[in-house]
């Protein structure tokens, strides 16, 4: 069999042509302010998103309450803002245990044979199921709370990732420069971590983007239905549940945390297509999901 | 195609057992937490949760436990539901139509809408329209699915009050009765999905486009609008048609939430609750049917696929 030539800097360039496109900048545009505020939101003086009022229930947006109040009393803005928090947090947490167990597995699974059919068994009966309807079926199981969201996303997201990571291993298991390393006694950790994987690196960076963005979604839609993080949290998915009964009389209540949400998704999905150009403009608009 | 065909309804078996098999274990993760979701917050002694537990059958290993599992729900039975204390193989029944004619309106909207809209984005490449699809479908994959649902109860049923708000009918009821409260939740389900069916359809069209093929057919003469819908599209419809299968199954998870904004009875509304509940066997079958579904329109999916793409046929 003849064995492939890789001509690395053409066909897997990485992320390395660091000038920005217009949708990254679009994205970061949306993204930035909204985590900068929300990391940073003790330090701005918000109002105590928890601390119930009730002589100011429900009131429409004023200079005192930008956003208005919720049935509660609770002042709106602050609820969204640290919302925002809880957001971030499940996205960063699941994204990294994402990346991690991802690049992990993945790297096994294409490189050693043995562990691709255990892997890739596993990774297809988790496939199986509607994404939405495993997390489900797992925040059931696990109970509700923020952490057994980063979990269920997790497992919801893992497959994808490794499925990527273990196809960019095995275009390169028969490369040119892996038979060289090999020859010069390099070892198989060092082989797949430092030479291989970073070449493959750029489209998990894309992947884990879109599944930021996914993320997001599936924590709001989580505790909408009462399995994501429990209330009184303020998560964006749990004041839209709690808008529900006074979408006639508090429009603020339901609009602000829904319109956040698409704003976050947007920026986060617009960033994951400008990384993509960025990697390969061949690329534009296919298949990463 | 009839061998390939063949081959792939095969295949479907193990499947159905990965299916199962997966479902149980993820369900019963935490052994022994139905009981204490049964019994709530009553006060009740060791001897009651340990009577329970073995009418139940929880006091069994987990493998036992899944060894008669199995055979039973090959042969379609779920069990009992603890709270309908019926079977769950018919309550499943009774909320399926419901949460089909919702997918498989949506379906039907998303393909009307998304495929020309995506073939005419890629058309018009650059200009004002790709745009306009662009930032159209950009939004809508952004959206939540059920925060739109209730922007549009606000608008429909609220504000102008043309549809109702929530609820559902049965056809016995009359078609209108019965079609009128699945618009909004079928138009709040398929935007998404409308989102992502223009974004692959402009992507391959475009792809199919750049081939020398299409250029020579324009060089010989023919027509443009036969240049894209024949020969254009009949290529790129192998990837659209894929893309359209995972559509489906992205639907039926969403389904989910929107059956629960809208309050329809259907078999994601079950699942919820169930989940919410703990109610195990009910979990367990309405995911089950619900799954099985997604894979019979992947199966359909790929026969589709083979069929416009004979290269899969003899290779796959």
């Amino acid at each position: 069999m003849s064995k492939k030539v890789f001509h690395t800097t053409l066909k897997r360039p990485g992320i390395r042509r660091w000038r920005l496109n217009g949708m990254l900048i679009a994205g970061l545009c949306l993204l930035l302010p909204l985590a900068v505020i929300a990391v940073f939101a003790s330090w701005l003086s918000f109002l105590d998103p928890l601390s119930i009022d009730a002589s100011s229930q429900l009131l429409p947006p004023s200079w005192n309450h930008p956003f208005g109040t919720d049935n509660f009393g609770r002042d709106v803005l602050a609820r969204t803002v640290y919302g925002a928090q809880v957001s971030l947090r499940v996205g960063l947490g699941s994204m990294l245990l994402t990346a991690f167990f991802g690049v992990f597995f993945g790297v096994i699974s294409g490189w050693y044979r043995w562990a691709d059919a255990i892997i890739g068994r596993f990774t297809d009966s988790l496939m199986i199921f509607p994404g939405f309807v495993l997390a489900i079926m797992i925040m059931a199981a696990i109970g509700p709370s923020e952490f057994n969201v980063i979990i269920s996303v997790t497992v919801l997201y893992v497959p994808q990732v490794i499925r990527t990571v273990r196809a960019s291993i095995v275009e390169f298991r028969s490369a040119e420069f892996v038979d060289a390393a090999r020859t010069i006694g390099v070892g198989d950790f060092r082989l797949l971590f430092v030479h291989i994987f970073p070449k493959a690196a750029g489209p998990v960076m894309v992947q884990l983007s879109f599944g930021f963005a996914w993320a997001v979604l599936v924590e709001a839609g989580l505790s909408f239905l009462g399995l994501g993080t429990p209330p009184p949290a303020p998560s964006w998915g749990n004041m839209i549940a709690e808008a529900r009964d006074f979408i006639r009389s508090a429009w603020w209540m339901i609009t602000i945390p829904g319109g956040m949400i698409t704003l976050a998704v947007l920026g986060l999905n617009l960033i994951g297509d400008g990384l993509r150009d960025m990697l390969d403009p061949r690329l534009k608009d296919r298949g990463v999901l | 195609m009839v061998e390939y065909t063949l081959r792939r309804v095969l295949s479907f078996i193990p499947t159905i057992i990965i299916t199962l098999t997966s479902i149980f274990f993820i369900t019963r993760m935490i052994p022994g937490s139905p009981i204490a979701a049964l019994i709530g917050h009553q006060a009740v002694g060791a001897e009651q949760i340990e009577a329970i537990s073995s009418d139940l059958g929880l006091d069994k290993s987990l493998i036992d436990q899944y060894l008669e599992w199995l055979p039973a729900v090959l042969t379609g039975d779920f069990g009992t539901s603890l709270f309908y204390e019926d079977s769950v193989v018919q309550v499943v029944m009774d909320r399926f139509p419901v949460t089909l004619y919702l997918t498989v309106f949506s379906m039907i909207l998303t393909i009307l809408v998304g495929i020309p809209l995506g073939i005419y984005a890629s058309i018009r490449r650059g200009r004002i329209a790709d745009y306009a699809s662009n930032v159209f479908s950009s939004l809508g994959m952004a959206m939540p699915s059920f925060w739109l649902g209730f922007l549009l109860i606000i608008l429909f049923a609220v504000t102008l009050d043309w549809l109702p708000a929530s609820g559902y009918r049965s056809p016995d009821f009359g078609i209108w009765e019965w079609l009128k409260r699945l618009i909004l939740p079928v138009l709040a389900q398929s935007l998404a999905q409308i989102g992502l069916v223009v974004r692959m359809t402009r992507a391959s069209m475009i792809d199919v486009l750049d081939q020398e093929y299409i250029t020579m057919a324009r060089a010989k003469g023919l027509p443009e609008s036969r240049v894209v819908l024949k020969h254009a599209l009949k290529n790129a419809m192998t990837q659209i048609s894929t893309v359209v299968g995972l559509t489906f199954a992205l639907g039926l998870g969403g389904s989910v939430i929107i059956e629960n904004v809208f309050a329809l009875p259907g078999l994601g509304q079950l699942i919820t609750i169930a989940a919410v509940r703990r109610d195990y066997a009910m979990l367990e079958g309405g995911i089950f049917y619900l799954t099985l579904v997604a894979l019979i329109v992947n199966l359909a999916v790929d026969l589709a696929y083979a069929y416009f793409n004979p290269r899969i046929r003899h290779t796959g």
